[in-house]
């Protein structure tokens, strides 16, 4: 059908802008009329919000192709990671950071949770989200735990014990999606307390509540719960799907917590991700601790042996115990028998750049200074920075340490998947 | 910080400040140069207070404290906060400046003598005071060391007379409870210190009867002089405090307990043979000098008590005979109206008292009370009320009425018979003030419509403007709600509001808010048996649906309110507020628990109420307010159609502007509860179809109706609802407090400095 439209294309190319331009005029007349006192009644204004029509967009030959959202993923992406480095205290001073969570998720499966201003419904919604969160989460924090724990009915219940594989979790949400009642807070929080306050020391106790309800029944006072959570050292952090609630902020706010609101899916799924980084480690904690941990081999091809957490036997694959001998699935785990914490090396080293985070990169106008030359090709691609046929040259931008420039795609790659710098890397290596 | 506002140097005891607080000063900096009265509204949560005093403050610094400032309060709470606020600046200001500053109460907030205190009522403390400080009962101690006396009054009296009075008191500010403790820490007593001290005070803060109740301003404010500077805050209502000042309302009990104190005077009055009731006045001491005069005119004052009441004997059978008089006249089966004039002419062919009797009744009275040595004045209250009302009716002859009601209009079976002497001019009691001072500055947060407010109390001031917000972010959210969810109007209007489907739809508005809204709502109605009939209503449908579940479940308005009770308790407590103080002060307490914990309250209260005049409802105490319906006051009242036709007739303003006029302020003020500062947020719905048209909407305070967005007027519950949730989330979201760029909302020192340049540059 669109096809149709390209055989057009050359005579009314001449027709097609001017008929662009009127179009501009009038999506501008639209957008002053929105801007005008909002003038549309609410019903219309919840289509209105969503704006699908505006993600369509007509090329020079008239084929609609969708918006070009590459400028402004950049720019959000641009804004987190400067709001990142800015509240995660400056890179110079290197702040300790916890990087052994125990992280108990409390979701609200209250009857508030029901409602469908998300679609298809808020708990449907945080289902969702929490299972890429998990999975995001044991991505950054390998050597971290994570439980559930769900609100329904006036009470607590533990979903899953605290363990450390991302996919017993998400099986044991999945399974128990349905929600009815009222939610407590405070019996959450007493259940998390209670086995929070069982973790070995040097670990970081976490609670993230993900609350749709607006009303907490709790049996007693809250405020005492929220100081017994202060004085255990647990850091709460809500996200409320609908508005803020004074105790979720209060607590927040005694636990060194966050606490945030999500205005839609989007983001909400940012607001949550916004947990899977460490955060910085409460004061009182910044004692050093060591931690005995085992780096255990890989079983070799074809060796049969009884696995400890399935409890069957096994061939192949696997890891070895180094203390005790027995064979694992999985790292990181900890050992059945003898308790030790068991990881691999890159599960360190994946944590350790969290200590060690990459500057956040300046941002170099496409012209840069007068009378300097700028090269002409990013140092981590070696694509040209010019466009093909002289068009707008894209954003590029310098670390400050190498002042090696870079294009926004290697920006995004060095500062969220690698973690390292390759222009300082390579600097150091030369000097060597 | 310091900023310069035209010339003078301004001592701000912040770091920064907000543009409409350096706009504010600039006026009342215009008006005080001009020597003039001023009309001020700006909202609340603006920092009024503190711009109002850090600016004259430091213009009476920059005149060498020449004037003093009499700032005047509605309520105790309110002027602790703004003692408290003075002491802040007090410690910004230059070292050298010796600032007074004290606060004035009742001798039931001052005073610390334990046995007086334990007296009940305001009254009754007073009463108990003067049994121990009355100079005939210090005179007779004095010779008799059994007659008890109040050990605070005599060593204050001692140190008082041993040196300079100016020295008694620091400079310093003084709360109520500072000078308490300064009293018991020296053995002074507060009260009699505080009263002795407004003297030398650069700053009084009081109430504003001790201005506006004439009986009262002769004492306490004779003193003042006229450069002083005069604050009304808070004074939205300062025409009814006017009026409710010279009103006075005399029932049966009144009169039949009058009796018997009369008698019980007359019997002493034989007893003290020395009584010859002459003036007594001239050289009294402080504590004997209790109510002044009611009447107002000085010629009065001058004039001498006529000679036919002069003896006490004779005094004392007129008394009697006015009270058979007005005794006979709360006989009546009707309703009447009479103006003053033709009742004193009543009076004087029935009772045969004259006009200039009636006046001296007051002071004729008061002179007897202090020769009989009464000290028990609390007993004397009835009494004192025939006088004043005496008094009253025979010294003006236009803006009051007379209006004698043999029952209430609500409840026509039980005889309740009242004679009201109601004043309608508001101007009069006020009249002495403007006169008297230099500069009077009445200001509030909802003032409008502003040009009626010079109407009603009979000035012209200087300057009368209106401040808007600057606001970072829109964190107010009035809503006009006209339909319910099956798009029928609601309204409070005497003829739908009891309609069941308006009673519906008002309560599936709540419910829907309730779910949607976190922590406190409070909703308003138009009155009391308002209230009770809706709450009742909704309580009733829901029980019923309760109770036959099964049969009725298939008629949709049950179902819709059965959710209405039932499901508003689910999301939320449910609190009311009652006539009772007590009561209503318990519900507040458990209310704001309610809050804190995160299980949600709604407050329901009345327009008019204790609460919607005196209790902020800030941060998550109040993220929503309702006002249901527009609170018209009850219009078939007989002293409001009397004031109506007099506000005709003297000062053309028409009954329904009038009417609106109030109804409205009354509902600003009440959704004005919420927001207390420019960090809190809070939505406000306006329930009765009536709110949309232009003739109501337009008389709502400014920086009301500059969020009254187009799209919000004409709103069924649904969409309002979903403009509720997008509001709320959109508050939630983190911002930047100072603003940015043209936009800036707070500002340094520098910004001011810059503004001034600016502004200067433009000239």
């Amino acid at each position: 059908m669109y096809g149709a439209g390209v055989a057009f294309q050359p005579t009314s190319s001449a027709r097609g802008s001017s008929k662009e331009k009127k179009r501009r005029d009038e999506d501008e007349e639209e957008e002053e009329d929105d801007n005008e006192g909002k003038g549309t009644d609410a019903w219309e204004r919840a289509y209105a919000d969503e704006r699908s029509w505006e993600d369509l967009q007509e090329d020079e030959s008239g084929l609609l192709r969708p918006i070009d959202t590459k400028t402004l993923v950049h720019a959000q992406y641009r804004k987190r990671l400067l709001l990142r480095s800015s509240t995660g205290g400056s890179v110079a001073s290197r702040i300790q950071k916890g990087l052994i969570r125990y992280l108990y998720i409390v979701i609200d499966l209250s009857r508030a949770a029901s409602e469908t201003d998300y679609r298809p419904s808020r708990m449907a919604v945080v289902a969702k989200q929490a299972e890429a969160f998990i999975r995001e989460f044991f991505d950054q924090n390998p050597l971290s735990h994570v439980g559930l724990v769900t609100m329904k009915d006036g009470l607590a219940h533990r979903l899953t014990e605290i363990g450390g594989s991302p996919e017993a979790q998400i099986k044991a949400l999945m399974g128990k999606l349905e929600c009815c009642g009222e939610a407590s807070l405070q019996n959450a929080l007493e259940l998390v307390h209670g086995y929070l306050s069982q973790i070995p020391s040097y670990g970081h106790r976490e609670v993230l509540i993900l609350s749709s309800a607006l009303t907490t029944c709790d049996p007693g006072d809250a405020m005492e719960t929220v100081q017994r959570c202060k004085r255990a050292k647990i850091r709460c952090s809500v996200i409320g799907l609908s508005a803020e609630v004074f105790i979720c902020k209060h607590l927040c706010e005694e636990t060194g917590g966050t606490y945030t609101v999500a205005l839609n899916e989007s983001h909400f799924k940012e607001l949550l991700l916004e947990h899977a980084p460490p955060p910085p480690a409460i004061a009182e904690y910044a004692a050093a601790n060591l931690i005995k941990m085992g780096f255990p081999q890989r079983g070799a091809e074809g060796v049969v042996s009884i696995c400890s957490c399935h409890k069957e036997a096994k061939v192949g694959g696997g890891y070895t115990c180094p203390r005790c001998k027995v064979r694992v699935c999985e790292l990181p785990t900890e050992c059945r028998t003898c308790g030790l914490t068991l990881v691999s090396s890159p599960h360190l080293a994946r944590s350790y750049h969290h200590l060690f985070p990459v500057a956040p990169f300046d941002e170099v106008s496409p012209h840069g200074r007068p009378g300097q030359r700028l090269p002409t090709t990013c140092f981590g691609c070696q694509q040209s920075f010019v466009g093909q046929g002289g068009a707008q040259p894209s954003l590029r931008t310098s670390c400050p340490k190498c002042n090696q420039f870079f294009c926004i795609d290697c920006d995004i790659y060095i500062h969220e998947s690698l973690h390292n710098c390759p222009g300082c890397e390579s600097q150091r290596n030369s000097s060597v | 910080m310091k900023l310069e506002v035209e010339g003078l140097t301004v001592y701000f005891p912040y770091e920064s400040i907000y543009p409409e607080q350096v706009e504010y000063m600039r006026e009342l900096k215009r008006a005080l140069d001009a020597g003039g009265h001023v009309l001020l509204e700006m909202p609340t949560g603006t920092g009024k207070t503190a711009a109002l005093l850090s600016l004259i403050v430091s213009y009476s610094i920059h005149k060498n404290f020449k004037f003093k400032l009499l700032y005047c309060t509605r309520t105790v709470h309110e002027m602790e906060k703004t003692l408290a606020e003075l002491r802040l600046l007090a410690s910004h200001l230059p070292t050298p400046t010796s600032l007074l500053a004290l606060g004035l109460s009742s001798r039931k907030n001052l005073c610390v003598n334990p046995h007086v205190l334990s007296a009940q009522s305001r009254d009754s403390v007073d009463a108990a005071c003067r049994r121990l400080t009355a100079s005939w009962v210090r005179s007779l101690a004095h010779d008799n060391p059994q007659v008890p006396t109040c050990p605070f009054f005599e060593s204050y009296d001692r140190a008082a007379s041993a040196g300079p009075d100016a020295l008694l008191l620091p400079p310093g500010v003084y709360t109520l409870g500072d000078l308490r403790s300064f009293g018991r820490s020296k053995g002074w007593c507060p009260y009699f210190l505080a009263r002795q001290m407004i003297r030398y005070a650069n700053v009084v803060v009081y109430s504003y009867q001790y201005l506006l109740d004439p009986k009262v301003a002769t004492i306490i404010s004779k003193e003042m002089q006229k450069e002083c500077v005069v604050v009304f805050d808070e004074a939205h209502n300062i025409d009814n405090v006017c009026i409710e000042a010279l009103s006075v309302s005399i029932r049966k009990q009144t009169l039949e307990a009058r009796l018997k104190a009369t008698d019980a005077g007359r019997l002493r009055a034989e007893y003290n043979r020395l009584v010859d009731g002459l003036a007594q006045r001239g050289n009294l001491a402080i504590t004997d000098a209790w109510l002044g005069n009611p009447a107002l005119p000085d010629d009065i004052l001058k004039e001498a008590v006529p000679g036919n009441i002069r003896r006490a004997e004779h005094f004392l059978s007129v008394l009697r005979r006015l009270v058979q008089y007005l005794k006979s006249r709360l006989l009546t089966e009707k309703v009447e109206t009479e103006n003053p004039v033709n009742f004193c002419a009543a009076i004087n062919s029935q009772a045969g008292i004259d006009q200039k009797m009636l006046k001296f009744c007051y002071d004729r009275l008061h002179s007897l009370m202090l020769t009989l040595e009464i000290t028990n004045t609390d007993e004397f209250m009835h009494i004192q009320t025939v006088c004043d009302f005496a008094t009253l009716v025979s010294t003006y002859a236009r803006g009051f009425s007379i209006i004698i009601e043999p029952y209430d209009e609500r409840m026509p079976t039980i005889p309740d018979p009242v004679l009201q002497l109601s004043c309608h001019d508001a101007s009069l009691a006020i009249k002495p003030v403007f006169d008297r001072f230099q500069s009077v500055i009445i200001t509030s947060g909802t003032l409008s419509p502003i040009d009626l407010y010079p109407r009603l109390l009979n000035f012209s001031p200087v300057i009368s403007r209106s401040f808007t917000m600057s606001l970072t972010r829109d964190c107010i959210c009035p809503m006009v709600l006209t339909r319910g969810s099956d798009q029928l109007p609601v309204s409070t209007k005497f003829d739908m509001r009891s309609d069941p489907g308006v009673v519906r739809n008002y309560g599936r508005l709540l419910l829907e808010m309730v779910a949607a809204v976190p922590d406190g709502i409070v909703c308003f109605f138009v009155s009391y048996s308002y209230m009770d009939g809706i709450v009742n209503s909704w309580n009733e449908m829901g029980i019923l649906q309760f109770s036959h579940a099964s049969i009725e479940n298939s008629t949709f308005p049950m179902v819709m309110l059965q959710l209405a009770t039932k499901d508003v308790m689910q999301h939320k407590l449910v609190f009311i507020e009652t006539q009772d103080v007590v009561e209503t002060t318990l519900a507040l307490d458990n209310y704001r628990k309610a809050c804190d914990c995160g299980r949600g309250a709604v407050f329901f209260s009345v327009a008019r109420g204790k609460v919607a005049e005196g209790i902020d409802f800030d941060r998550h105490y109040g993220r929503l307010v309702i006002m249901f319906g527009v609170p018209f006051q009850y219009t078939l009242s007989r002293i409001l159609l009397a004031r109506l036709q007099y506000l005709r007739e003297t000062f053309q303003i028409k009954e329904g502007d009038f009417l609106t006029f109030d109804a409205l302020r009354q509902a600003a003020q009440c959704v004005g509860r919420v927001i207390r500062s420019k960090a809190d947020y809070g939505m406000m719905i306006f329930a009765d179809k009536r709110y949309s048209r232009h003739d109501k909407r337009s008389k709502l305070p400014g920086w009301i109706l500059s969020h009254l967005h187009d799209a919000h007027l004409n709103l069924s519950t649904d969409m309002a609802l979903h403009i509720a949730r997008e509001f709320l989330r959109r508050m939630a979201q983190p911002y930047d407090k100072t603003g940015c760029g043209s936009k800036k909302t707070l500002l340094s020192e520098e910004d001011v400095m810059k503004m001034s340049e600016g502004a200067m540059d433009t000239y």
